[in-house]
């Protein structure tokens, strides 16, 4: 509630501003990364969606590796924000292809970016893409960058089970 | 002229590009496809409602590319004595199709095979020493050998090089996973030096440890000096050396206000001068002379004041404490 009051001396006249905002009853539900079953039970699972976030590093491992979290480890924000951007930018220009989640890996000043690719397009097609995404990544993030990808026939090699 | 030169581009590739006449509508052509393809049958098919055939734009993909053929995996033709650290020199994401190890990685049911190692995005994900294997390490060692020079043959004791070498020098450096290098915290530099290595008096070594207060640990006797208000390491550098110079010098100097120094600020228990002798002469000169004292029971008397005062009281000092008063008084008890 935000009430502004003057003085009554002045001639202002008071007017009150109230803003309220509407709770509801807390729903403590988790659903972050986890798919429901469907009924026909053919909804295809990588690894990774089929280990809810609570088996992260129990059963699954981080996808993105740097200092930032150690101790007195600098810079966690920007490198976060850099994380997000490159994953948008692999999704979007390897349109359709990326069967896992992209692995970003820091080694110093270098960022090694992995993942799985599908044999959607031709070879050489994938090269370009390699140069382009290199070239333009190390110009935008200021430092080394290096993809290192695997591909496969399709998608179906890197599903897990079916929920 | 041109097509020729299409044509051989695209052997090299083995790419095939047909030329097809695309039209949304079904044309004549695309009946006799049709008509083509039931010849096996004796009857043709009549469909009543046609559904969409594959030559429509919406079945159709853009440039069905025939797909290369995938070589098989290069782990296959390894040879067993080959040069791993050729094949794996730095460090790199988990590639399947190069290393000849079947490895598997996941957690399934007890009794199912987890996943292997082709399309695992967890064994690319954790870090792998591949890059490091022994061999590998013994060749860095080795190209690492010639910037490397000897110890030093008389530096084999502690204390030879505690001798040559009194003041030691800390200072940290930090790494990042970052584009930037710099971290505040590697400007500190941390001075240590051993108050026995500087020769100082007893009024130097006193003035010396009134000035620097905490940074001294008498159990090791260790004088501490920690730099950092310079924004350089070589400053804060140059600063603590410049402050040993100066606490060194200083220490040395006799100011005249240091003749006041009284009983109270003494730092310890001195007998010289003491109230205690004070009382001892005035007891002994009006005591009856029975036995004249002999001096070594007043130095002995002085000796055990003193550790009294400055060790505390344990049972030793106070047995002591009480065989030489013994001693001074003349009492056989």
């Amino acid at each position: 509630m935000l009430r502004l009051t003057a003085s009554i001396t002045s001639s202002n006249i008071i007017v009150p501003q109230l803003r309220q905002f509407h709770a509801s009853a807390v729903c403590c539900k988790l659903q972050s990364g986890r798919y429901k079953i469907t009924p026909k039970r053919d909804r295809p699972l990588t690894y990774e969606m089929a280990n809810p976030p609570y088996y992260i590093a129990h059963r699954k491992s981080w996808n993105s590796w740097d200092t930032t979290s150690l101790l007195d480890g600098q810079r966690a924000a920007e490198t976060s924000v850099e994380d997000v951007f490159i994953r948008r930018f692999m999704t979007g220009t390897w349109h359709d292809l990326f069967c896992s989640e992209i692995i970003i890996k820091r080694q110093h000043n270098l960022i090694r970016i992995a993942g799985i690719l599908r044999q959607g397009i031709p070879s050489r097609k994938m090269y370009f893409l390699i140069g382009y995404s290199e070239e333009l990544l190390a110009n935008w993030l200021q430092c080394p960058v290096k993809l290192e990808l695997q591909t496969v026939e399709n998608k179906e090699a890197t599903v897990f089970k079916h929920i | 002229m041109s097509a020729i030169v299409n044509l051989r581009v695209f052997r090299n590739f083995q790419q095939f590009v047909s030329f097809r006449p695309i039209s949304n509508y079904p044309t004549s052509l695309n009946k006799n496809a049709e008509v083509q393809n039931v010849e096996d049958d004796d009857f043709r098919a009549l469909e009543l409602r046609p559904n969409k055939s594959n030559n429509m734009r919406g079945n159709r993909r853009k440039t069905a590319y025939k797909k290369t053929p995938v070589h098989p995996p290069r782990s296959n033709k390894m040879p067993v004595d080959q040069d791993w650290p050729s094949v794996w020199p730095v460090a790199r994401v988990f590639h399947p199709a190069s290393v000849p190890l079947p490895l598997h990685q996941g957690w399934v049911e007890p009794g199912i095979t987890p996943p292997g190692k082709f399309a695992n995005a967890e064994l690319m994900k954790i870090p792998n020493f591949l890059h490091l294997t022994p061999p590998a390490i013994e060749r860095q060692c080795a190209a690492l050998k010639k910037f490397c020079t000897e110890w030093p043959k008389e530096l084999d004791t502690d204390e030879k090089i505690d001798h040559h070498f009194p003041i030691q020098i800390t200072t940290s450096d930090y790494l990042h996973s970052s584009p930037t290098i710099r971290d505040a915290r590697a400007r500190i530099v941390t001075l240590q030096v051993k108050l026995s290595t500087l020769h100082l008096n007893s009024h130097a070594k006193d003035k010396l440890l009134r000035l620097v207060k905490e940074r001294y640990d008498p159990i090791t006797d260790i004088l501490t000096i920690v730099s950092e208000r310079c924004p350089l390491r070589k400053q804060n550098l140059d600063y603590a050396m410049y402050l040993l110079n100066v606490l060194v010098s200083e220490s040395w100097k006799t100011e005249p206000w240091e003749n006041e120094k009284s009983e109270a600020d003494m730092e310890k228990y001195v007998w010289e001068g003491s109230q205690s002798q004070r009382t001892l002469q005035q007891l002994l000169e009006r005591m009856p002379d029975k036995a004249p004292v002999l001096p070594e029971d007043i130095e002995q008397y002085s000796t055990n004041v003193t550790r009294f005062h400055n060790e505390g009281e344990t049972t030793e000092n106070v047995n002591t404490y009480k065989e030489s008063v013994k001693k001074l008084l003349g009492l056989n008890a």
